[in-house]
């Protein structure tokens, strides 16, 4: 399937059923280079299951996956490592490596990918002082603090200069103050041009900000695009009242491209 | 793979060996003392075989002559001899020099041979062979054709011994190959077994490098350069272990080879090999890339 040569992430039709049960029911959503996406949904909705579609460790069982010049349907097994230096992920869990320094955990990824030693050196280092860790640069993951693992994930994550960041939860097991931290450190790597797409059940967390948000329950993709909803998905997140800053935001159009194609 | 990844992959490799060091160290060992078996069997074979064939060069074949052939007759059937293939040297023994020499080997109980009133014995010819060509079928056909020319009244050769020397040989490698078998699957087993729990105790370390983009081969190198490593050394322990018995028999039996040094290497080579396909193996089943 061609796409619009602005989107890098096609998701079109897709379904995944395990079993007997659908866990996502014919799915489409286009990311746009460079826009921040919220993916947001109750637990068990099916964003995770998304985002593993998205990145190609599950295969959909129907639908079509596009990321970049990479069609789910036309991938070969032996491509997949070249999708995933396309895109960075980060997880609740960080999924650092405990063996190595906060270092070697950055440099990993620059390694996997081929780059030489000079090279890993300096991307690394710019990298972990973007982040505000290099201070910590011979720490082994346990030393540090959950919302600093969590920055060197997203370090980990972008080193390969990633055209999208898939993030899972990013901010799940870290407290308010963090959270928010973690927010800014990913609304300042989509600032640099690469594009976020971030699941998260917290729709009180991400509503304040005016991105664009993506509502999933039960394995369908029940709003998109225009904050109008924003109100409807809370009353039945919560069943409180229209925000005030949903209204704000109400007409815009967040991908400044007019909206998504198919 | 560029050759920046190939240097990463190796020093991963390295890592993840000193990692496991009481493991590696503890499997290495059982290969070690199992291929040392094997060593001994080998190096028995090797000096059994050595000293049969240096028996079977000295081993000749006699041709006895028909009382009252002539001496025309006799020529004839020595270059008929040395017509034949294999045959190496043909030395005519007279019946009087056989006699003298049956009194050399009698030794004091000479005196026996005075109660002969003649030389009971023949004129002969004495054929050394080729020593590749001592094998008892080749044997069994030059005398069967040699024994029907006229003039020869017998041929004989020391064929009961030969026969059982090429058994023993025979049987030796026979034993070699089965043991060999049974201890080459034991050290795939075992390599594949430290491998296994080598793969599981690195899930995540798997996991995660899968996620940032690493090649299946990035990720399997590793544990092939893990397993083939165990193998080479536990063979050169076995060697090393062989080299010590080895010198300690030869203060008795000093003639003792040792193993040849391309059978060393081969074996060593062999070994890495084994480890990389157990390892391989263990990968099949337990590493889902």
């Amino acid at each position: 399937m061609e796409q619009d040569q602005r989107t890098i992430v096609g998701v079109y039709h897709l379904s995944k059923t395990f079993g007997k049960h659908f866990s996502l029911h014919d799915i489409n959503l286009q990311v746009a280079n460079g826009e921040f996406v919220f993916l947001v949904g109750p637990s068990g909705a099916g964003k995770s299951t998304l985002l593993r579609m998205i990145y190609m460790d599950d295969v959909p069982s129907s639908g079509q996956v596009v990321v970049g010049p990479h069609v789910s349907t036309r991938m070969k097994r032996g491509t997949i490592p070249e999708l995933r230096r396309r895109i960075g992920i980060v997880f609740q869990d960080f999924r650092l490596l405990d063996d190595k320094t906060i270092f070697e955990n950055v440099a990993l990824a620059l390694k996997v990918a081929g780059a030489g030693p000079a090279e890993v050196k300096h991307q690394v280092t710019d990298i972990l002082m973007r982040v505000g860790l290099y201070h910590k640069r011979y720490d082994f993951p346990h030393e540090l603090s959950g919302g600093e693992q969590q920055r060197v994930a997203i370090a980990r994550a972008v080193a390969n200069r990633p055209s999208v960041l898939l993030a899972d939860e990013p901010t799940g097991n870290l407290d308010p103050v963090v959270t928010r931290s973690i927010l800014e450190l990913l609304f300042k790597i989509n600032a640099g041009g690469t594009a976020v797409l971030m699941a998260t059940h917290d729709l009180d967390l991400v509503k304040s900000f005016g991105q664009r948000i993506i509502y999933v329950e039960s394995g369908r993709v029940v709003k998109d695009k225009d904050m109008i909803y924003v109100g409807d998905l809370r009353e039945r997140i919560a069943g409180s009242a229209v925000s005030e800053k949903a209204d704000r935001l109400k007409d815009r159009d967040i991908t400044g491209d007019g909206g998504h194609r198919r | 793979m560029n050759l920046n990844q190939l240097r990463y992959v190796i020093d991963e490799s390295m890592t993840m060996i000193s990692r496991r060091k009481a493991a590696n160290a503890i499997s290495i060992v059982i290969m070690g003392l199992s291929l040392l078996i094997l060593g001994v069997f080998l190096l028995v074979t090797l000096n059994v075989q050595v000293v049969i064939d240096r028996a079977s060069e000295e081993m000749r074949i006699y041709v006895y002559l028909r009382d009252g052939t002539d001496a025309a007759a006799a020529r004839d059937i020595q270059m008929r001899l040395l017509r034949l293939e294999g045959v190496e040297e043909v030395v005519f023994v007279s019946r009087d020099e056989a006699l003298s020499s049956f009194r050399a080997t009698l030794g004091e109980n000479k005196d026996m041979l005075e109660a002969l009133e003649s030389n009971p014995l023949p004129d002969a010819f004495r054929v050394k062979i080729k020593p590749e060509y001592i094998r008892s079928e080749y044997m069994a056909k030059l005398t069967g054709e040699a024994g029907k020319w006229a003039g020869v009244e017998e041929v004989r050769y020391g064929e009961r011994w030969l026969a059982r020397g090429e058994k023993l040989v025979k049987g030796f490698y026979l034993a070699d190959l089965a043991i060999g078998v049974i201890i080459f699957l034991s050290v795939i087993f075992v390599i594949a077994n430290t491998v296994r729990l080598t793969v599981l105790s690195r899930q995540k370390t798997i996991e995660v490098a899968k996620l940032i983009g690493a090649t299946n081969a990035y990720i399997r190198i590793p544990f092939l350069v893990e397993g083939a490593l165990q193998g080479a050394v536990a063979s050169l322990l076995a060697v090393g272990l062989l080299a010590v018995i080895h010198l300690f028999v030869k203060r008795y039996l000093p003639g003792v080879l040792f193993l040849r040094g391309e059978v060393v290497a081969g074996f060593v080579v062999f070994c890495a090999l084994l480890g990389a396909f157990g390892s391989y193996g263990a990968m099949r089943r337990f590493l889902k890339v």
